[in-house]
């Protein structure tokens, strides 16, 4: 008798004692909302900055034509990405990745799906070079913007200097720290509004954190580990896309791709790097076979066996990662 | 009044874990799920039994694959212990089976401790202790012996190949006894001569095993083998194992496994006298479709005479069939048959059947409900043996 009574005290203490790290996980919740933007410190942020940085975002003279600026391809009415599989630059040329949104791109560690920049202010220069995107030189758009004097002005104002390629860099930089989302039903959850999600979002919520796999790479409070997986897509065509390999000729990086953010994914269709899925439905369904295979696929990519009632449960998680928007207009370009 | 207080006691403690279980987030359960914050499905089809990337979880040592630069050590994550209850209507009803006791009661039937996790990069452990019980009404005894306590050494070559020492579960169970669904064991995992190895134990010794890129997994394992050895006797037991999976999956939940294994040993007779040899042949199977998962496993088993104390050699053979249907990680119901074919010499033919499904109210708390029965031929003069099974219960981890 005295035995069960010790026993059932035991077993008791043992769930309580095992309970504590739950609140770990509770804490590990709360730090799941965004915080502060990582600002870097050669480029502190200030209103005159990013006023500028916005000017430039949405100046086409940017580009070798004076057709394509930053916000064609990323475009504030399309969750600051758009809805084309792959993006067309100057002179009707034809991309072959898909625009990733710059909503939130201040909290990922790597720029591009190859995560060739690896930051802001790099990434800010990149398509302006590109010959298929903006086709223009670093030198010609410095020349041609100082010829412009309300920039030469902004820069003398900001920078102390004339136009620079840093300048630019670093002031496109500034404007997209300041393109983030609100809070989303997701953040509200979390903050204690439980009826913020539906219960469809809450059991894709228990399915992205289990039998879906999602969060082994989708995880954090960006939803992305900041690192580069080989999921298969585009491998069943000849000469894919081989992805980071390319920037850092390892062998072990061949197909890999940058995890993006789910954050407001929801609004960033069509998906993956080639934009080859649509809908968020057609991405549930590609990793639930299990990805493409192909020589380096990634060991955690196999079949899921998701029921409809659970891939339409997930779908209605991720859409409850969608957060306001940003108030942000193309504003007036200097003459 | 005795018996009514300690059930009341055994019901309350299920309730007070139950409680706990119910409270807490799904995220957060057993020691590997907390550390990565992970559901249990993430490893589970529906537990214990492992998916697919479970499987892979567990070949790689307890670390993510591919993910291994970014893994924690155990003295930096959360507590790695874990726990393991089921208690319930216990009713095992036996005709004619020397030596074992009904049981009709609600009860605690089995506690375990674990603990897992990694000491370093490419080098986990796992232990599995059920804690000695002394069986009385209520709960069920448990001898207290260490049940896993093994070391894992991963990547050891080129990104590849692993060395498990310590006392494990070997490769040779190509259906993992202790993350099956069904409380009934698997008859021809447990038949052997007196004081044989049974497949559905756990060994001392080590295993070494790879995995190929074209789905292609091998195990070599050395263990100490029979109980009936003697402590001077040195490890004489050997086992291979190859398996094939088609298609992506690891044969658990998705994909298609076909597996062979060969198991040679040595044992002592229970009645002394030196070792004789023997040997088990098996291939295995398991097919998915949709959500519907078969498993096969067909043994062969032959024994020096001298084990079983017969004039001539023992050849047997056996098997089983299980087929379970997993359409959400909310519920899993299966049913299997055994089967195990002796010579007339010893006439020992065994037959199970059984069917259970368990529930999940959340990842880590199951309801469970188990039928099953049992004949096994002419144990004594009264004619067959037989069992009749069945349990409802909890199914607990935290």
């Amino acid at each position: 008798m005295r035995r069960i009574l010790w026993m059932s005290l035991g077993i008791a203490a043992l769930v309580c004692l095992l309970c504590l790290p739950q609140l770990d996980a509770q804490q590990f919740l709360a730090n799941g909302l965004l915080g502060p933007v990582p600002v870097p410190p050669n480029n502190p942020q200030t209103d005159q900055k990013v006023r500028l940085g916005q000017q430039l975002y949405f100046d086409t003279r940017l580009s070798l034509d004076n057709t394509v600026s930053c916000a064609t391809c990323h475009r504030p009415d399309e969750a600051w990405a758009n809805h084309n599989r792959t993006d067309t630059g100057i002179k009707g040329q034809v991309g072959g990745r898909n625009s990733g949104t710059i909503l939130d791109a201040a909290y990922m560690r790597y720029q591009f799906w190859d995560g060739r920049a690896g930051s802001l202010e790099e990434q800010a220069l990149g398509p302006i070079a590109n010959p298929i995107e903006m086709g223009e030189t670093l030198d010609n758009v410095v020349r041609k913007l100082n010829a412009i004097p309300g920039y030469r002005q902004q820069f003398e104002q900001v920078f102390g200097t004339e136009v620079t390629t840093e300048g630019i860099g670093k002031a496109i930089a500034s404007f997209e720290r300041t393109v983030i989302s609100g809070p989303a039903p997701y953040d509200r959850y979390l903050m204690g509004e439980k009826k913020a999600m539906s219960r469809a979002a809450l059991r894709g919520m228990d399915l992205f954190n289990g039998k879906a796999h999602c969060t082994a790479c989708h995880s954090g409070p960006i939803f992305s580990d900041q690192s580069f997986h080989n999921l298969g897509v585009g491998m069943d065509k000849p000469n894919p896309d081989v992805g980071r390999s390319k920037i850092t000729n390892d062998p072990a990086d061949w197909g890999r791709f940058k995890t993006p953010t789910l954050r407001n994914v929801a609004l960033t269709y069509p998906y993956l790097h080639d934009g080859s899925e649509k809908s968020l439905l057609d991405v549930v369904n590609f990793y639930g076979r299990g990805g493409i295979p192909n020589r380096n696929l990634d060991p955690l990519m196999m079949p899921l066996n998701l029921t409809d009632r659970e891939k339409a449960d997930l779908v209605a998680f991720m859409e409850a990662l969608t957060g306001t928007m940003p108030d942000i207009k193309a504003p007036e370009l200097p003459g | 009044m005795r018996m009514r207080l300690s059930h009341v006691l055994t019901v309350c403690a299920m309730c007070l874990a139950l409680l706990f279980g119910s409270l807490l987030p799904a995220n957060a359960i057993p020691s590997f799920a907390r550390k990565y914050g992970f559901n249990c499905t993430m490893c589970h089809s529906n537990y214990p039994r492992l998916n697919d990337f479970g499987q892979r979880y567990r070949q790689n040592g307890y670390q993510l694959p591919g993910r291994e630069a970014d893994e924690k050590t155990v003295l930096q994550t959360t507590t790695p212990f874990s726990a393991r209850i089921t208690g319930g209507y216990d009713y095992d009803k036996f005709e004619n089976t020397p030596g074992a006791e009904n049981i009709k009661q609600f009860r605690i039937t089995s506690v375990d401790v674990l603990s897992g996790g990694l000491f370093a990069r490419n080098i986990g452990y796992l232990v599995v202790w059920p804690p000695k019980i002394e069986g009385s009404s209520g709960i069920a005894a448990q001898p207290g012996i260490v049940e896993m306590g093994n070391v894992i050494f991963s990547k050891l070559a080129r990104d590849r190949g692993s060395i498990r020492a310590g006392r494990f579960e070997p490769a040779y169970a190509a259906f993992s006894v202790k993350r099956r669904l069904s409380f009934a064991p698997y008859e021809i995992y447990d038949f052997t001569f007196p004081g044989g190895i049974a497949f559905s134990d756990t060994a001392d010794g080590i295993e070494l095993a790879d995995r190929s890129g074209r789905g292609m997994n091998y195990a070599a394992g050395w263990i100490n083998g029979s109980s009936s050895d003697r402590l001077d006797d040195s490890p004489q037991d050997f086992y291979l194992r190859a398996a094939k999976v088609f298609g992506p999956g690891e044969g658990q939940t998705a994909g298609q496994r076909l597996g062979l294994v060969g198991y040679f040993g040595k044992a002592r007779p229970l009645s002394g006298g030196s070792r004789e040899g023997f040997n088990r042949i098996g291939i295995d199977g398991s097919a998915n479709f949709d959500h519907w998962n078969v498993a096969i496993q067909l043994l062969r088993g032959a024994d020096d005479h001298a084990l079983w104390g017969t004039a001539s050699d023992i050849d047997f053979s056996g098997g089983f069939v299980e087929g379970s249907y997993l359409p959400t990680t909310k519920f899993v119901g299966f049913a299997r048959y055994d089967w195990v074919n002796t010579p007339g010499e010893i006439d020992q033919d065994v037959r199970r059947w059984g069917f259970g499904g368990r529930y999940y109210f959340v990842d880590q708390l199951a309801a469970h409900l188990e039928y099953s029965h049992r004949r096994q031929d002419d144990l004594t003069e009264a004619g067959d043996a037989t069992e009749k099974f069945f349990f409802g219960g909890l199914d607990l981890a935290f």
